[in-house]
């Protein structure tokens, strides 16, 4: 099955890549130039973890650490800052995730909200520790309750549209071992 | 089963662990780096944004183009409503016309009899807004025009109408503008008829507050807003709004500039002012000037290291 194929974690974690630079040009799109009432959620972050959560193997550390230092660079982020916490976030998730594999939708939410606000909150902290001035609480808040809003349908969109699922029981990789 | 995988990965997880390691401490020491060298750092990042940015117009400026056109679409639905408006504007318009008209004639008159020199440095380039920050929490647009084009860190950027914010930040051919409503911006103003200073700080809001005000008794909702030039990063006398207050009695600034649709931006070259360095001679000056006549040049790039 194709699955199996070496190949297919490389086109995946291109994919990956490739999503992300569509989701920073989206960003950078000069449509909304004035202060907005609602705030876009964090895509990236989401992917990352839905991703992460699903199969660990498409989104390595390098790739997320380097597609998200990119974006600190454009988005006039703390570069290095984000990019370095949602990689602990994704591999908090990566660990858990071979023991997750047959836990509740629901549940993979809810842990997946906690990793969110954990990122969110441990990058304020950081960024008081360093005397950086963070952005307004409530704009934070919004966003992450954005990005946890529309986890779901990111996980949706990579189940049927991308076809990133949960190994099934029995599956092995390139090498034959199990994942 | 768990077992099994314990030790069949073996081999790969320590090598795993330790890219992971590598990565996170890049990250975190790029970090630190940004942190105790900003200025070297944030120059890097005008030099990643000055690489990638550009290679995205040619998407970027269809898709914008689409979605601009789809909401001028919606907006034809109330086409009627919209030409009244604009006629009732355009009969302002020709009264204001006739009264700018006289006064230009009347300035240039004034301007003759006293042979007043206006600089003729004041000139501006026009850019075009190539994408927007990317985050809801800076307001800022990257421009097309860079150092090719002669720009310097500190210029006021307008749109056709008012002030828009400062050039902060310049690559090879792209620029980054600080909107007036960025938090980090801070910008001297006059209120116009009673010649009150205050400052116009940005707070990521659509109407930037009033802040450092001498009085605010002597100023009221509707005064002209416009930059002082204190401190001279600023050319003086740019409109930047209208003075409105806000349901918490907060004094604000309606900003001039279309803030919804930035697409042409005008950088105003701005060579700044001369400055005085020494102190002066008290008593008497040492040295008779020959020739007082002879005008210096201002400097030209203090301004720009210290922007």
């Amino acid at each position: 099955m194709a699955e199996h194929r070496p190949a297919r974690v490389w086109v995946m974690r291109s994919l990956y890549l490739g999503l992300s630079f569509f989701i920073i040009f989206l960003h950078l799109l000069p449509l909304a130039t004035g202060p907005n009432r609602w705030i876009a959620p964090d895509l990236m972050m989401a992917l990352t973890f839905a991703w992460a959560m699903r199969r660990p193997e498409y989104v390595s550390a390098i790739c997320v650490g380097s597609i998200i230092l990119l974006a600190d660079f454009l988005f006039q982020r703390p570069p290095g800052l984000t990019a370095g916490l949602i990689v602990v976030g994704a591999e908090t998730l990566r660990a858990r995730a071979v023991a997750n594999r047959d836990m509740p939708y629901f549940l993979e939410w809810a842990s997946v909200a906690g990793v969110m606000i954990g990122v969110v909150f441990a990058q304020r902290l950081l960024l008081a520790v360093f005397f950086i001035p963070a952005p307004a609480l409530g704009l934070v808040l919004q966003e992450l309750m954005m990005t946890i809003a529309l986890y779901p349908i990111v996980v949706m969109i990579s189940h049927f549209v991308f076809n990133v699922r949960r190994p099934s029981p029995g599956e092995v990789d390139a090498f034959g071992q199990r994942i | 089963m768990a077992k099994d995988r314990a030790q069949s990965e073996d081999f790969t997880n320590p090598l795993k662990r330790l890219l992971l390691g590598v990565v996170l401490l890049c990250l975190f020491a790029i970090f630190m780096v940004w942190r105790i060298d900003s200025p070297r750092v944030e120059r890097f990042r005008l030099a990643v944004i000055d690489r990638v940015v550009p290679n995205f117009d040619w998407a970027m400026v269809p898709v914008t183009g689409t979605i601009n056109l789809v909401r001028d679409f919606q907006s034809y639905q109330r086409i009627y409503q919209q030409n009244q408006e604009l006629r009732r504007e355009l009969q302002q318009m020709k009264s204001w016309k006739e009264a700018a008209l006289q006064l230009e004639q009347e300035n240039a008159r004034l301007l003759d009899l006293n042979s007043v020199r206006l600089d003729p440095r004041l000139t501006h380039v026009t850019g075009v807004v190539m994408a927007d920050s990317g985050s809801p929490f800076r307001q800022s647009v990257l421009l097309n025009v860079g150092r090719r084009d002669g720009l310097l860190d500190g210029w006021a950027t307008m749109d056709g109408l008012g002030l828009v914010g400062r050039i902060s930040g310049v690559g090879e051919n792209a620029s980054r503008v600080i909107l007036l409503t960025d938090t980090t911006s801070r910008i001297p103003a006059v209120i116009q008829p009673s010649g009150q200073n205050a400052l116009v700080v940005g707070d990521n809001t659509r109407s930037p507050p009033i802040d450092f005000l001498e009085n605010p008794d002597l100023v009221r909702p509707g005064d002209r807003v416009v930059s002082s030039g204190d401190g001279g990063v600023f050319p003086a006398g740019l409109v930047i709004g209208q003075v409105a207050k806000d349901p918490g009695g907060r004094l604000r600034v309606r900003l001039s500039a279309d803030y919804e649709r930035l697409e042409f931006l005008r950088v105003l070259r701005n060579y700044g002012a001369e400055r005085i360095e020494d102190t002066g001679k008290l008593i008497r000056p040492e040295a008779v000037p020959s020739n007082p006549e002879t005008p210096t040049e201002p400097e030209q790039t203090s301004e720009a290291s210290d922007g």
